[in-house]
């Protein structure tokens, strides 16, 4: 049960719309009446200084924190309480900033695990492994070797992910993403800790799986030089409120937002 | 030729009866594989089961039911009894609790011992209630080899035999199926599982389930050993050395423990038993697991401990 | 200088449709592509490559005209390579890494209509340079990720390429008499391939070899080494190289094995274990990574395995080259290697992918005789063949029976080899080249008056063995100020047998003394800073470090010795040594794609460090300019140090010493 299929939603209509949402933990006020929209088919940035709120926000979109107050429509439907789960099965697939992959795993089960709720078969024939269970195996193997070859991770396939280096298993956390097939990506800080040439690579993947797979990305990132080459649109936040919203262009001339990143108290 | 025979027969009922003790090591193991949680009610689980089945069976038989009929089910009830207790424990105990540390989800299970050893009691009695699903005479082997042949227990055998299929099943879940892969993932890491769309909820209410399961096989063999009473709950502290040498998240560790333990303790007691004194058979098993502690805290199968910041 | 064997066909096209006739459902050709290994039978491989060349013809392709094939190794860019033979075109193979400008000097030169190139990244190169190259119209491609927008009216998708091509054949029986007659047409003395020598000094070379001369050489180390269609080879080596067409597309097509292609250059060592091949070749360089990597994994290996490790291999060592060359051995020696073949060379050369090799060949530069021996005693058939691009690779191979670690074998049958009067080696050899490409000169320049090839390589012929030894390049053999022979090479391949030294430049002509510039193996010296607690942030603080400094110093010490021994190498001892803070790059055009040094631009780059080795100081600052990956350029500077080394006068000649 995904709910309304993604395809019922033009390119260009609005995919995931926040309205008013206000989240608190303890006294801290992490998100104050932030409202935006993430339309369909775009790379939106979520941008600000260290403690703006952006994580707990991708935190709302993808179920891991409610929202005392506000709406979250995806896809058309609107939702009050979402467990991570359901978001799952909705069509969100989201990457962490601390890479939380299967530790005990290789990079290929990990991407496998992405496919879990594409899997049908029920118990049993999962036991015996004949026939339509064996063939939707195969299938699924398939588009995960797919993805293992788009990502470039070919060598590393059986690797333990507990051994890669760090900008590997980003990269292997955006394949398991992927295997999800989702309707919006949701990725948090994926350039984090890496060198140029690791940049180059992660930002090329991004704008394909934009480009070819029609996925709609949201990204949160601090490299304005990825900001403004990748982002189509990009909300600035800023002590849990939204500050601009537009193109790059627009939000790179924007005084508070210079103000915010320079320090200027407001 | 006596003593070689006195030894078979010692090693193979203690290792036997080592895997009487797996069996019960083996609900911790899932428990706590799957979401961290080390669940003191386990010995109560094993009651639980034991009670719903043997008062079943009395009430059925009672009432005529041919025997196979009233035991099938009995086994049914009694697994109904556990799934309800799972469901129960998820809904209103883990679930609320869902993102506390180990040690408040520990205390927790602990309440949850009091509370399913009382309500069992209350709902099913608290007398001692013999179960007789197995034989427990014994058979005399090799007679002609060893004066007077080598006792072993019908009971026990059949406990080995039962440990092995389960044992031999739960690795097949585990590897094989859909949800055990998504059990497996979540015990490592919860956020990403939740990601990819495993339901944290209803993975859990699996793995009380399964271990539910797992402590009504274990009942049905306990309690013919010692007849369903309140006692039986203790079984999760001999359970304990097994789990500290085996390792608290490996199965076949549960196994290599609780064989270790069961000869290890009868061996102990006929050998050294008239040196050091009578009684060795209960504390031996748990002086081997603080040994095992000092030189390799994981156990043997274990997986090393890394505090998850 | 026709062989002795008699071929089947004389061009490489009629040599493929005589494998598909005679065991046409053999494999012929694997890949390994998301994750499972495709295979082709010779039959297959046959109608493919004819439906590529009915394809080709059908975009204009004709007669004579150059195609660049330019990528890796893979099934569609070999394929290429037949097609456009079989339509009498001449391929030019060119190095997938190969940076924009030399990829537009090597396809202008070689007036290149088409291109077959590999995938996006090709393509987009080859379309920054296109103003530079106006003959070139069309280009095919294998791997199609990323080139779905492109504008297609000149750049098809080989696939495409290959099923237009098989549907023309089948539905007009005409045409497929008009591609089989082309293929009729071709003639052995017809240019089969350019190969383009990657200079080490001034620009490549285009070396033109005709289809017959390819076929002879190939028929004869075919027979050789015994190839037959069951063999199986894995070709990861630059498809540009002469070697890998040596080695796997011609003696493929003449002898009829299965050639397997790699995933990508990462997996290319995983693949070597999946495939188990029969015949292996690999520079030195690759066996000795193999061994260091393996190396560090045993020293982190229990205790008990590394006890058994260094026992069985010191057995090895002692009984292993000796079985392997039939010749007597105790029986306990027998019993205890048999035993360590169990426990440690068989699941050794499992690892390393080497199980069923039953003959394999280093060549290209020097080989350490502790390297040597140690693959030989593991009971790894492990020989050294000499040659060059101009020669069709072989000259020299080292037969079962005669190997030796410092020699590269005696000329192969059918080939002449003698030495000038300066030392050069010369040769005549069935695959020698035709011609340097749009070049006479340079090709009178290679050839002697009675048509002998000179190979610019110094050496001599043994007089224990009769076998070939190579010193150096002829014209980097030089003299310090005092007439003594100063050998580069050799006193750097020397060197370089140590796993700790990646390489070394010489310095000596005309100069006092010899002194030497090194680079640091990461691998090797990254791993024994772990194990001694050395704290490094890059390569350049590791290769600074005083400790490292004390460990080369002692290599080089031991160098010393060595050519001590030897009266001729005597004078030519390391006085003076620096370690280098970067790497040298090929990126740089510091060395070749083949990885050989270019000492001239070396030189001329680090003149700052030369001039302080001689001028007796300790310490000198370079900045230099470096190319990053994608092709942008920036600087390195860093504060090198120089250190004195002690030198060892030369030993009188009592003995040899073993």
């Amino acid at each position: 049960m995904s709910g309304p299929a993604a395809s019922d939603i033009a390119a260009g209509e609005v995919l995931l719309s926040i309205e008013n949402v206000s989240l608190s933990f303890g006294g801290v006020r992490a998100i104050r009446d932030v409202s935006f929209d993430i339309k369909k088919g775009e790379v939106r940035a979520i941008i600000g200084p260290n403690g703006a709120g952006k994580t707990s926000m991708l935190n709302v979109i993808n179920g891991f924190y409610q929202p005392q107050q506000g709406r979250i429509t995806f896809k058309g439907k609107t939702r009050s309480k979402m467990q991570p789960h359901d978001a799952a099965r909705g069509g969100i697939a989201r990457t962490f900033q601390n890479v939380a992959l299967f530790k005990g795993m290789s990079a290929l089960d990990n991407i496998m695990a992405g496919r879990t709720l594409k899997m049908r078969r029920g118990l049993l024939w999962q036991i015996l492994r004949v026939g339509p269970a064996l063939n939707e195996e195969v299938a699924h193997r398939h588009r995960v070797e797919e993805i293992i070859d788009f990502l470039e991770i070919q060598a590393i396939r059986k690797v333990p992910v507990a051994r890669l280096p760090y900008g590997l298993q980003k990269r292997v956390e955006l394949g398991r993403a992927l295997a999800m097939e989702p309707d919006l990506l949701l990725l948090d800080e994926p350039m984090a800790g890496m060198n140029l040439e690791e940049k180059e690579d992660m930002s090329r993947f991004i704008v394909d799986v934009n480009d070819h797979f029609g996925t709609t990305v949201a990204l949160i990132e601090h490299d304005m030089g990825v900001v403004m080459d990748l982002s189509d649109r990009v909300v600035v936040l800023d002590h849990g409120v939204k500050i601009a919203d537009g193109t790059p262009d627009e939000v790179k001339k924007n005084q508070d937002v210079i103000d915010a990143y320079l320090g200027v108290a407001h | 030729m006596v003593a070689f025979g006195q030894f078979l027969e010692i090693i193979i009922s203690g290792l036997l009866a080592g895997v009487l003790y797996s069996l019960v090591a083996l609900g911790f193991v899932l428990i706590f594989k799957a979401s961290g949680v080390f669940n003191f009610a386990q010995g109560a689980m094993v009651l639980l089961a034991g009670l719903a089945l043997v008062r079943s069976l009395d009430f059925l038989a009672a009432k005529g039911f041919p025997m196979w009929t009233a035991i099938v089910l009995g086994l049914l009830f009694a697994a109904v009894i556990m799934a309800i207790t799972a469901w129960l424990v998820e809904r209103f105990v883990l679930g609320p609790l869902i993102n506390q540390d180990g040690l408040t989800l520990f205390m927790s299970t602990i309440g949850i011992t009091f509370m399913i050893e009382g309500g069992a009691q209350f709902i099913f009695g608290s007398d001692v209630y013999p179960l007789r699903l197995f034989p427990t005479d014994a058979w005399f082997l090799f007679e002609k080899a060893f004066d007077g042949g080598i006792l072993v227990n019908k009971l026990d055998v059949w406990g080995g035999m039962i440990a092995a299929v389960l044992v031999a099943g739960l690795a097949v879940f585990f590897q094989r199926t859909k949800t055990g892969r998504a059990l497996r993932a979540v015990a490592d890491d919860h956020a990403a599982a939740q990601s990819v769309g495993i339901p944290l909820n209803w993975i859990w209410f699996i793995v009380w389930l399964v271990a539910g399961l797992v402590a009504l096989v274990a009942a049905t063999v306990w309690g013919t050993k010692l007849g369903v009473q309140f006692s039986i709950t203790f079984l999760a502290l001999k359970a304990l050395p097994v789990l500290i040498i085996g390792g608290f998240t490996s199965v076949p560790g549960a196994i290599v423990g609780g064989l270790i333990i069961g000869a290890g303790e009868k061996l102990a007691e006929a050998y050294l038993g008239p040196s050091i004194g009578g009684g060795i058979e209960y504390w031996f098993a748990y002086v081997l697991a603080l040994l095992v502690l000092l030189v390799r805290p994981q156990g043997l199968f274990g997986e090393r401990i890394i505090e998850r910041i | 200088m026709a062989s002795s064997m008699r071929a089947p066909a004389d061009t490489f096209p009629k040599l493929l449709l005589h494998n598909a006739r005679s065991f046409g459902a053999r494999p012929a050709m694997r890949h390994k592509d998301l994750g499972i290994w495709q295979t082709w039978t010779w039959a297959q491989v046959r109608d493919q490559i004819l439906g590529l060349a009915a394809g080709l013809h059908r975009l204009g392709l004709k007669r004579g005209e150059t195609v660049a094939i330019v990528g890796a190794n893979r099934p569609k860019l070999y394929w290429s390579v037949a097609a456009v033979q079989a339509l009498g075109g001449i391929p030019v193979p060119v190095y997938a890494d190969a940076v924009a400008d030399e990829l537009a000097y090597v396809l202008a030169h070689a007036e290149v209509r088409f291109a077959a190139v590999e995938d996006q990244e090709q393509v987009d190169k080859i379309l920054s340079i296109s103003d530079r190259l106006p003959k070139l119209e069309k280009m095919i491609y294998d791997e199609t990720r990323g080139l779905r927008d492109y504008d297609h009216a000149n750049l098809h998708d080989i696939g495409a390429v290959i099923a237009d091509g098989r549907k023309a054949l089948t539905e007009d029986s005409n045409f497929a008499a008009l591609i089989d007659a082309e293929i009729a047409a071709g003639k052995g003395s017809d240019t089969s391939i350019i190969l383009y020598t990657s200079g080490t000094t001034g620009q490549s070379k285009g070396v033109v070899l005709s289809a017959e001369r390819c076929i002879a050489a190939s028929l004869d180390t075919v027979a050789f080494d015994s190839l037959t269609e069951r063999d199986e080879a894995l070709a990861y080596l630059p498809l540009a190289w002469v070697g890998d067409h040596y080695l796997n597309y011609a003696q493929g097509m003449v002898s009829g094995f299965c050639m397997a292609c790699p995933e990508n250059a990462d997996t290319a060592m995983a693949d070597l274990r999946e495939i188990g091949p029969t015949f292996f070749f690999a520079p030195p360089r690759t066996f000795e990574q193999m061994l260091t990597r393996l190396m560090i994994r045993m020293e982190d290996a229990s205790f008990v395995k590394r006890k058994l490790f260094h026992y069985f291999i010191g057995v090895a060592r002692q009984y292993g080259e000796p079985i392997l060359n039939n010749q007597p051995v105790p029986f306990t020696g027998r019993l205890l290697y048999w035993l360590g073949n169990i426990l440690v060379y068989a699941p050794l050369k499992n690892v390393l992918g080497l199980s069923n090799v039953r003959i394999a060949y280093t060549a290209g530069e020097a080989i350490g005789p502790d390297l040597f021996s140690f693959y030989r005693s593991l009971g790894l058939n492990l020989k050294q063949l000499y040659g060059q691009t101009e020669a069709f690779l072989y000259l020299t191979a080292q037969p079962d029976g005669q190997i030796f670690s410092d020699t590269v074998g005696p000329a192969l049958p059918n080939v002449d080899l003698r030495i000038a009067d300066n030392g050069e080696v010369l040769f005549k050899s069935p695959g020698m080249f035709v011609s340097y490409f749009k070049d006479e000169a340079k090709t009178r320049e290679t050839m002697t008056a009675d048509g002998f090839v000179k190979t610019g390589d110094a050496g001599f012929f043994d007089s224990k063995t009769g076998h070939l030894k190579i010193i150096d390049r002829a014209k980097d053999v030089g003299k310090l100020k005092d007439g003594t022979l100063f050998p580069p090479k050799y006193i750097e391949n020397k060197l370089k047998f140590y796993p700790n030294i990646r390489e070394a430049v010489a310095y000596g002509d005309d100069r006092g003394f010899v002194a030497v510039m090194i680079n640091i193996d990461l691998t090797a010296v990254g791993s024994w800073a772990e194990r001694n607690n050395v704290v490094y942030g890059s390569y350049q603080e590791l290769a600074g470090h005083p400790l490292v400094y004390d460990m080369l110093q002692k290599n080089i010490e031991e160098t010393n010795r060595s050519l001590a021994e030897d009266k001729v190498t005597a004078g030519a001892q390391v006085k003076r040594f620096l370690i280098l803070h970067k790497e040298l790059d090929a990126d740089d055009g510091e060395v070749t794609r083949t990885q050989k040094v270019r000492r001239g631009f070396v030189a001329e780059r680090y003149a700052p460090l030369i001039n302080a080795l001689y001028d007796g100081s300790t310490e000198a600052g370079i900045s230099t300019e470096v190319t990053f990956e994608d092709g942008r350029k920036g600087t390195m500077s860093a504060r090198v140090k120089i250190r004195d080394v002690a030198t060892v006068p030369a030993a009188p000649t009592i003995g040899r010493a073993a």
